[in-house]
């Protein structure tokens, strides 16, 4: 039998090692070409050396190996390999996938070296011929896998920009706001700001924690912050919704906000008194 | 008046609302053993004494309980609820016995038994009245450190119940079986290849088992050192799975160690800091880890910084900051904080600042 070509990709090299350690006993013919430590190395040493068979650790850093597995495609056999990811093994099972789960042992991985054989031997079963169809099925399953893990926080940074990959749909409303204090610049949980103050070219924040200047205009921040949580009321003023104590309306259709633990009242202009109409 | 009136329907009723059953039968029964103890020095027969008393005892009661509602500014509570005791008897008398001769002032001087029985009653009244006042307040004092103290065992459990949901919360968080099994495959993989790093990288792990897994408890044995150890056996099973991409440091002052500190908490920092910041990053980055105690204020400042991908405006905060927020604030009270901030040029560097107790 002609040898067969393989890469490794995972960006832990003793996991690397003991693959190859494996395959060389157990699949003495096969060769493996090249080593990746990441999703991008993969993707270019695949393009390189064209190898019939590419083992993809899920995590990996910059671009996952399911991102190299979409940039792969049916144009070689691809063998997943995570550990632990209830997610991933059913999304894998799923989608007729072939994985290991790490770590693994010499009989799991002889099952998948006799699939890997047979899949060589009709190379006309995976390769070209194959409907444009289960392409569309092994994207799909990937792109499920890869918007689950990334759901559940997991490391999988994958989604650049790059095309085929749907953007997740991750809230892109501002969670963290910068602010110079002394010499630092802190990341302000937006939970903990009590309420935003324009303050001439720039916008005062004050949070559970203090005060600081920050550049970003009023107008900017009503469109970056979540308009669940925060609600401008006043030309100048956006408070968090969920740090107000009451409010007092005032003569002539405006109001006075009063806030949690804490002195300031903020005014409500009559243009906003709306915001609290409802509750 | 009209314009008054409104606000004062509302402390009216809480004024009748003090007239419960319960008062209202004793004060019966005392009107009755008092009246028949006074009868020899009255001419009035005892059934008409009985009411007169009834009506008299009752509008002193409504003064002793509004001034309980309306209390004077400057004037010990006791005081002036005592006073109004003493005040209310002779006038509610008197008001009684104008009412019985149609309000007629003139009649009521003139009528010299009518004088005598208002001398009589105002004595007998304020005899028997202040003590009663005085002794209500007693009562009253006695329900009001009662509910004070539920008050407090109420709040005290609220808190147990916190610490002990911050706990369960970080139980759940703890030990993921991802970090586990990737570790194990590296253990496996030194075992095979008869590898002389085995035995360390296995003795780093059981420390990091022995520490994490166990017992939650923030019991003495919850220093920063014992934290610092479970950190360092953490950064050494990392620093082995990605040898090239992980470089650490940790500088705990040995004088700091036997502070008080959060099981787990320093723990969160790091893995955030792993998992966040140099994991994700093709190049991987260094994590520094730094303990000391500023000299003004005694404040201890535990740091954590990575030069890892750093933080987007838009990435949601994980629970884990929020549960390790809550359980400093169980720790050490009001006064400890988490901070997280830019590490120039990239990273984060979190940190927590406390108090020691």
């Amino acid at each position: 039998m002609r040898s067969a070509t393989a890469l490794i990709a995972d960006d832990e090299p003793l996991l690397r090692e003991r693959l190859r350690a494996h395959l060389a006993r157990l699949w003495p013919q096969l060769e493996v070409i090249a080593e990746a430590r990441n999703g991008r190395e993969a993707i270019e040493l695949f393009e390189a050396y064209a190898p019939q068979i590419v083992f993809l650790d899920v995590h990996m850093p910059g671009r996952s190996g399911i991102d190299a597995a979409r940039a792969i495609a049916r144009r070689a056999q691809i063998v997943f390999v995570t550990a632990h990811d209830k997610y991933a093994v059913e999304a894998f099972e799923h989608g007729a996938i072939d994985y290991l789960v790490k770590p693994f042992d010499e009989s799991r991985l002889t099952d998948t070296i006799e699939r890997l054989r047979n899949g060589l031997l009709r190379p006309n079963a995976r390769a070209a011929g194959a409907a444009l169809h289960d392409d569309d099925a092994l994207a799909g399953v990937l792109d499920r896998l890869a918007a689950e893990l990334e759901r559940r926080g997991a490391r999988v940074p994958g989604s650049l920009p790059s095309g085929e990959a749907a953007a997740p749909p991750t809230a892109a409303y501002l969670q963290w706001i910068r602010a110079s204090v002394g010499t630092s610049v802190r990341l302000i949980p937006v939970e903990q700001v009590a309420y935003l103050r324009a303050d001439e070219k720039y916008t005062l924040v004050v949070w559970e924690g203090g005060e600081a200047l920050i550049r970003k205009t009023i107008r900017e921040l009503v469109d970056e912050l979540d308009p669940q949580r925060f609600a401008q009321i006043h030309r100048s003023v956006i408070v968090n919704l969920h740090q107000v104590a009451q409010v007092q309306r005032g003569l002539n259709e405006t109001a006075e906000v009063h806030l949690k633990g804490r002195s300031d009242v903020l005014p409500v202009s009559r243009s906003f008194v709306h915001v609290f109409r409802q509750m | 008046m009209s314009a008054q009136a409104l606000p004062l329907v509302r402390p009216m009723k809480a004024l009748l609302a003090t007239l419960t059953w319960r008062r209202l039968l004793l004060t019966l029964a005392m009107v009755i053993v008092i009246a028949a103890l006074a009868q020899p020095i009255f001419i009035t027969p005892y059934p008409e004494l009985v009411w007169q008393l009834l009506v008299i005892a009752l509008l002193v009661q409504l003064a002793f309980s509004a001034a309980g509602q309306w209390p004077l500014p400057r004037v010990p509570h006791w005081v002036s609820r005592v006073l109004a005791v003493v005040l209310a008897a002779p006038l509610a008398t008197l008001a009684l016995q104008l009412a019985l001769v149609g309000g007629s002032w003139s009649e009521f001087v003139g009528n010299h038994g009518m004088l005598h029985g208002f001398y009589a009653v105002t004595v007998l009244v304020l005899v028997f009245a202040p003590s009663m006042a005085l002794g209500a307040l007693y009562r009253e004092r006695d329900a009001q450190a009662q509910h004070d103290a539920l008050a407090f065992a109420l709040e005290k459990s609220t808190l147990e119940k916190q610490a002990l949901d911050a706990r369960l919360k970080l139980l759940n968080a703890q030990i993921e079986p991802h970090f586990l099994f990737n570790t194990l495959a590296n253990v496996q993989e030194l075992v095979e290849s008869r590898s002389d790093r085995a035995g360390p990288v296995l003795s780093s792990l059981i420390a990091y088992l022995r520490a994490a897994m166990p017992q939650l408890d923030d019991g003495d044995d919850a220093t920063l050192a014992r934290e610092a150890a479970l950190v360092r056996a953490y950064l050494e099973l990392m620093h082995l799975r990605m040898p090239d991409r992980l470089v650490f440091s940790i500088d705990i002052p040995a004088e700091l160690g036997a502070l008080r500190f959060p099981a787990m908490a320093l723990l969160t920092l790091v893995e955030n800091a792993v998992r966040h910041g140099i994991d994700p990053a093709e190049q991987g980055g260094r994590i520094d880890v730094r303990a000391e105690r500023s000299s003004a204020a005694g404040e201890v400042r535990v740091s954590v910084a990575d030069t890892g991908i750093g933080l987007l405006d838009t990435a949601a905060p994980g629970t884990g900051l929020a549960n390790l927020r809550e359980r400093l604030q169980v720790f050490y009270g009001h006064g400890a904080r988490l901070e997280l901030a830019e590490n120039a040029p990239n990273g984060v560097c979190a940190s927590i600042a406390f108090h020691p107790a």
